[in-house]
């Protein structure tokens, strides 16, 4: 892609710290949401294991729903369009952004807004959830850290949410 | 004792003594004191004037069952609380505290005329008397009312303080940290549950603060509990509400005990859900109703106890007790112990226990039993009261400064009512207890039931000589409820309590009658010769004590209230000076006046440049929707009024979206990439309903086709560009794709790139004019905008924002969604029925099409008005009628839709829905403004380049 | 705030990640156009109150995105069963 056009992101590139908490922006992932009946349907497509549970992650894929995956990699990767096939594959990476919390008080920050029990939420596990009122995927990638996707015109609002619960 | 502060006790710091004020007094209290042990420590016994009737009172309680002592505190600007109570308001330095319900002062009260006028107050009194006439209650009763009666003045000004919100979630929760609370704290604290325990006081302990042998074994639990990594203590902690699946919310309270306001939040709120909780709330103690027993100076028995143990605050210098309990014996030998003066005991009992006689013997206190108190003297303050004897009415008077009430107690068991919990009534304690959980939950301690405060008889009133109907024995405090209130209801003939308490209020105040539930009941029983259980039993409702509205909306306030979505070129429209619209959640430029213009110079400016070169906007908002499977033909077919299968790839169309009622719900243009693959636009604020209402009748009606759904509105970023320009300030920006008329014709999409970026690129137009709009990964939105700014200097490129667009539209007769139609409006109506597939079988809403109501003649119809004055621009929204003459009220046919200056034709245009208006071309219509009726001729829609040869250049 | 229980995802979860969609079992007639004004009124309209047990459609919208079913008591808002979406009415 073109590096005489600069990306516009909707919070800041430099990352919020307070105590116990730090907030930041991930780099640019290339998204794409993968649908099939089966995760097998989508195995032949792509060559490339796909978690068979909901909420479970493998490989850069988390399993949201009974048909929907939500596929992540830092690659440019070509990907296949799955044309003809009962697939869906579509390009959704810039439709989110990625906050990244990480730091002993990042479930309890996360919790502030979100109301699941993420003391029984475990390493590696996905879902789809809401924080207040607005929808976004969370990602435990350990004990201490946890990715946040989020549309990027709420961006700008979980991001004042999120410092603002931090700050106190 | 100096003054009323006894020499030694009490958990009070008495090496920190703290100033505050009241009323606009200065007083002295310690560090610990509440705003009440702190004032009567002073001598105060005044402490407000009741609701209604303006009667004197002081403070009754020690807890937060507190019904007279409601006081205001104010932390300056936009920091004033009303309604607190004296008793849970912890003092520090600098509070600045204000009684309440008074004018122009506490003691010389203008409303207290109230009082003596207090036999023209009897139940429903407001509703008997202020109902007719009908205007006067507005005009007259209601402010007058409201100015004499009532709590303390609301706020005026924004709240500058924060507040937190939270989720939380344990094992087991433990609501109320007395005796029987840590209890259950310690027992489960060897387990791994997660624990969370909560108290509305400053300290743990409950009932144990006042009890100072209790105090060892205190210090040791709360350590244990303290230093225990899987139990949570929330003090200052209000558990306000209990809600299903054990969700309770609480509010702790953070700052306001702290001399200085902070930036920190002032307020937390816990959304608790627990997978156990165990309530220990303890009981209240019930007042006894009798004459005068709201007088300032006489209170519950159990709140002079903890005044003194707890607060170290003498409650008067001579006490009296009047008691149906054991407990207020034990209560006044423990006052006697601390030093405070007991001039005698009442009991209303023949007979109790020789060890309570042998004790008061033992400190010399007279003992009455088988004795009434049935007057009390002193207006301001307990001077003395009237005994007498149950059977001969012979009596005496005693002289004392304080009267202390003891008629048992009530278990609290409010939560547990909001639980849904069933109740039980015990005859021996005269009050409900807990019975079936409907929640994973149970009560421990005094609100159980289970207490070790002795015996004694429920009275529903103490036995008089006196005519009842001349007394006035209270029973709700804080709404100024008395026993003949109660009376007169039921001569009235309602029978069910919720009717009694409705039509006398008794128990409806903020305390929701905490101290006056029980009393009510039983005097109600006794009036209607019934049992208890055959009157019912009233309801408690969240929240269990007043929160702040702070504290319930938590950080949604502020730029935190609701999220504003914007788009990635939405800084630079706030840069270059763009009004800004709310559409949906979506902040959208609406137009961008340059230096001096209004908006209607700068829209009229805006819609020429479209016209006449080039004009830029952002569509980023569109909501869009990729379809893909190899059924996407067929599901879209099914959803859509028009046909899909044929479309080419490469092609648009616009799509028309009907609910199953045949009335239009959205539309958008979409487009085909691939045989599988098609690229939806819905409406900006259609877009999660559309995606909602299509997953719908793809999961449940079609669950066999294969095909699925992604929103991807955020995926793109879209700019329009509009006008005869277009394709020559594009065509060296993009490659990949042939721009010329022949090889990407109107209403087609190609892909390729724009200044180096992926784009899909429509050829479509809103505006009549040769225009495109260009999708690109969101992230380079503004980028690829500037580019295009750049590149279109030398077009004298415009931008323009959400008005010029609706009049660009509506000069080409696009209609919007939701502006243009209501939700009543079938394809047929807004002339849309070119974009209806006859031949197709079926399609969401097109049985509808058949419904009787639908092919009816009359229906409202989407037409086109022209002014006979072409200078008159219609209001949005007014109602249409065929002949100005008739008379008042006119028939409205219709109504105006869209209007607006159209600067290119010179003269207003608008929409509008009139009845049979497709009948009706050519003729006029009248449409009553201010000040003016206005007549307008009905046209088609479409104003302007009706043969579309500005499109197909 | 309740929690209901998503067939799906196989587990409780709380009723802000939930939009409630009507009744449930109303299928839509396979072929419209033979529908009778009456029959296609019913269908369209007509919907059941019970006080009590009442069959209703929700969705785990900001969860797994499915559409389901459930019995719920509308006197004590309990949740009896949840179910997948066409599976028999229970
Ligand atoms: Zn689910």
């Amino acid at each position: 892609m073109s590096d005489a056009l600069f990306r516009n992101e909707p919070v800041s590139s430099t990352p919020y710290v307070a105590d116990g908490v730090s907030i930041s922006l991930a780099a640019p992932l290339k998204r794409y949401s993968l649908r099939a009946r089966t995760a097998e349907a989508l195995e032949t497509v792509l060559n490339v294991k796909v978690p068979q549970k909901i909420g479970a992650t493998e490989g850069g894929i988390a399993c949201l729903g009974p048909d929907e995956w939500l596929l992540r990699t830092p690659a440019e990767a070509a990907m296949p369009t799955g044309a003809g096939l009962p697939v869906a594959i579509t390009d959704i990476s810039e439709r989110s952004i990625c906050l990244v919390l990480e730091g002993p008080r990042a479930a309890e920050l996360l919790m502030t807004g979100c109301p699941l029990d993420l003391d029984n939420f475990a390493v590696g596990r996905a879902t789809r959830t809401i924080y207040e009122t607005v929808e976004i995927i969370i990602i435990r990638e350990g004990a201490d850290r946890f990715h946040v996707e989020v549309w990027r015109s709420f961006a700008a609002w979980l991001w004042t949410a999120f410092t603002a619960a931090a700050s106190h | 004792m100096s003054g009323y502060r006894l020499e030694n006790g009490g958990r009070i710091d008495r090496n920190r003594p703290v100033e505050f004020r009241f009323d606009g007094h200065s007083y002295q209290g310690f560090a610990g004191d509440t705003l009440a042990s702190a004032l009567l420590a002073n001598g105060v016994s005044l402490f407000g004037r009741s609701f209604k009737y303006h009667r004197p009172r002081g403070i009754m309680a020690a807890g937060s069952e507190e019904p007279n002592a409601l006081i205001s505190v104010d932390r300056g600007a936009g920091r004033f609380t009303p309604n607190l109570r004296a008793t849970s308001v912890e003092i520090h330095a600098g509070l600045n505290a204000f009684s309440q319900n008074r004018w122009p002062s506490l003691k010389r009260d203008f409303g207290a005329i109230n009082d003596r006028l207090g036999m023209f107050f009897p139940a429903g009194f407001y509703n008997k008397t202020f109902m007719w006439p009908r205007s006067f209650w507005e005009k007259l009763y209601e402010p007058a009312i409201r100015k004499m009666a009532g709590l303390g003045d609301a706020p005026t000004q924004e709240d500058p303080d924060i507040y937190a919100s939270t989720y939380a979630h344990c094992d087991l929760l433990i609501v109320g940290a007395g005796p029987a609370g840590i209890d259950a704290a310690l027992e489960a604290m060897g387990s791994n549950k997660r624990i969370i325990l909560i108290d509305e006081q400053d300290e743990l302990g409950g009932g144990a603060l006042a009890d100072p042998a209790l105090w060892p074994w205190l210090e040791r639990s709360r350590k244990a509990l303290t230093d225990a990594s899987n139990v949570t203590i929330l003090t200052r902690t209000t558990a306000f509400g209990y809600y299903h699946d054990n969700f309770i919310g609480a509010v702790q309270r953070l700052t306001d005990h702290m001399p200085d306001n902070s930036d920190s939040p002032r307020e937390k709120l816990w959304r608790v859900r627990a997978g156990e909780v165990v309530l220990a709330q303890g009981a209240i103690e019930r007042p006894l109703v009798f004459d005068g027993n709201d007088t300032p100076g006489v209170m519950l028995s159990s709140a002079a106890k903890v005044f003194a143990n707890r607060y170290g605050a003498a409650v008067g210098k001579s006490v009296a007790l009047m008691t149906a309990h054991d407990s207020g014996w034990h209560d006044v030998f423990a006052l006697a112990k601390a030093g405070v003066g007991i001039k005698a005991i009442i009991d209303v009992r023949t007979e109790v226990s020789s060890a309570l006689l042998d004790e008061a013997n033992r400190l010399g206190i007279n003992v009455h039993l088988n004795h009434s108190v049935t007057g009390v003297n002193g207006r301001h303050r307990v001077t003395s009261i009237q005994i007498c004897n149950n059977d001969d009415y012979l009596g005496a008077r005693i002289d004392c400064d304080t009267l202390l009430m003891a008629g048992g107690w009530t278990p609290s068991v409010h939560l547990w009512s909001h639980s849904k919990g069933s109740l039980a009534w015990r005859d021996e304690i005269g009050a409900y207890v807990p019975d079936q959980p409907n929640e994973n939950v149970r009560c421990v301690g005094a609100c159980s039931g289970g207490w070790d405060f002795g015996s004694g008889v429920i009275v529903d009133m103490l036995p008089t000589p006196k005519d009842q109907s001349r007394i006035k024995a209270f029973v709700d405090f804080q709404n100024d409820v008395t026993a003949k209130d109660i009376k007169l209801a039921v001569r009235e003939g309602f029978r069910s309590i919720e009717h009694i308490k409705r039509y006398t209020t008794n128990g409806m105040a903020t305390d929701q009658g905490k101290t006056s539930n029980l009393n009510g009941l039983q005097i109600a029983s006794t009036a209607l010769a019934k049992p208890v259980t055959d009157i019912g039993l009233t309801s408690f409702r969240p929240p269990y004590t007043p929160q702040t509205f702070g504290a319930l909306a938590g950080h949604a306030k502020g730029a935190l209230f609701q999220p504003t979505r914007t788009t990635n070129i939405d800084g630079w429209a706030a840069e270059n000076g763009a009004v800004f619209e709310l559409v949906a959640q979506w902040r959208r430029a609406r137009y961008f006046p340059k230096m001096g213009e209004d908006m209607h110079a700068a829209v009229n400016r805006e819609c020429v440049a479209v016209r006449s070169s080039v004009g830029i906007f952002d569509a980023s908002t569109l909501g869009k929707i990729e379809v893909v499977g190899p059924d996407a033909a067929e599901f879209l077919n099914r959803m859509y009024t028009n046909p899909w299968k044929a479309l080419e790839p490469g092609r648009c169309r616009y799509g028309l979206l009907l609910k199953e009622d045949g009335f239009i719900t959205d539309d958008g243009v979409s487009a085909r990439l691939a045989p599988d693959r098609f690229h939806l636009t819905t409406t900006t604020g259609g877009a999660a309903r559309v995606l909602n209402m299509m997953e719908d009748y793809l999961q449940t009606e079609w669950p066999d086709l294969d095909v699925w759904l992604t929103s991807t509105t955020e995926q793109y970023a879209v700019i329009a560009l509009q006008g005869p320009n277009a394709r020559k300030l594009l065509e060296p920006l993009v490659e990949g794709i042939d721009l010329s008329a022949d090889a990407f014709p109107h209403m087609a999409i190609r892909e390729g790139t724009i200044c180096g970026i992926p784009t899909r690129l429509f050829r479509v137009s809103f505006t009549g004019e040769l225009g495109f709009e260009i999708n690109v990964p969101t992230a380079y939105g503004r980028a690829v905008w500037e580019q295009l700014m750049a590149e279109g200097a030398k077009f004298d490129i415009t931008p323009y924002g959400t008005e010029a667009m609706h009049v660009l539209r509506a000069e080409k007769g696009f209609i919007i969604v939701g502006q243009d139609t209501d939700g009543t409006i079938t394809p047929f109506d807004a002339g849309l029925d070119w974009a209806v597939g006859k031949k197709k079988p079926d399609f969401v809403g097109k049985r509808s099409m058949a419904r009787p109501d639908i092919v009816a003649p009359g229906r409202k119809q989407l037409v086109g008005l022209l002014t006979d004055d072409p200078n008159v621009v219609l209001e949005e929204g007014a109602q249409i009628v065929a002949d100005p003459r008739q008379p008042i009220p006119m028939t409205m046919i219709g109504h105006v839709t869209s209007s607006y200056w159209s600067e290119t034709l010179g003269r207003s245009i608008a929409f509008a829905l009139v009845a049979g208006g497709h009948e009706m071309m050519g003729g006029t219509l009248h449409i009553p403004m201010p000040g003016k009726t206005h007549e307008a001729k009905v046209s088609g829609m479409v104003f302007y380049d009706a043969e579309g040869a500005r499109l197909h250049v | 705030m309740i929690l209901i229980h998503c067939p799906y995802c196989d587990e409780k979860r709380p009723e802000i990640e939930f939009a409630n969609a009507g009744q449930a079992h109303v299928a839509r007639p396979l072929d419209p156009s033979s529908q009778s004004d009456e029959e296609w009124e019913a269908y369209l309209f007509i919907r059941a109150n019970p006080r009590g047990r009442h069959h209703e459609r929700w969705r785990h919208v900001h969860g797994c995105g499915r559409f389901f079913n459930a019995v719920r008591d509308t006197v004590t808002d309990k949740f009896e069963t949840t179910y997948k979406a066409g599976e028999p009415r229970r």
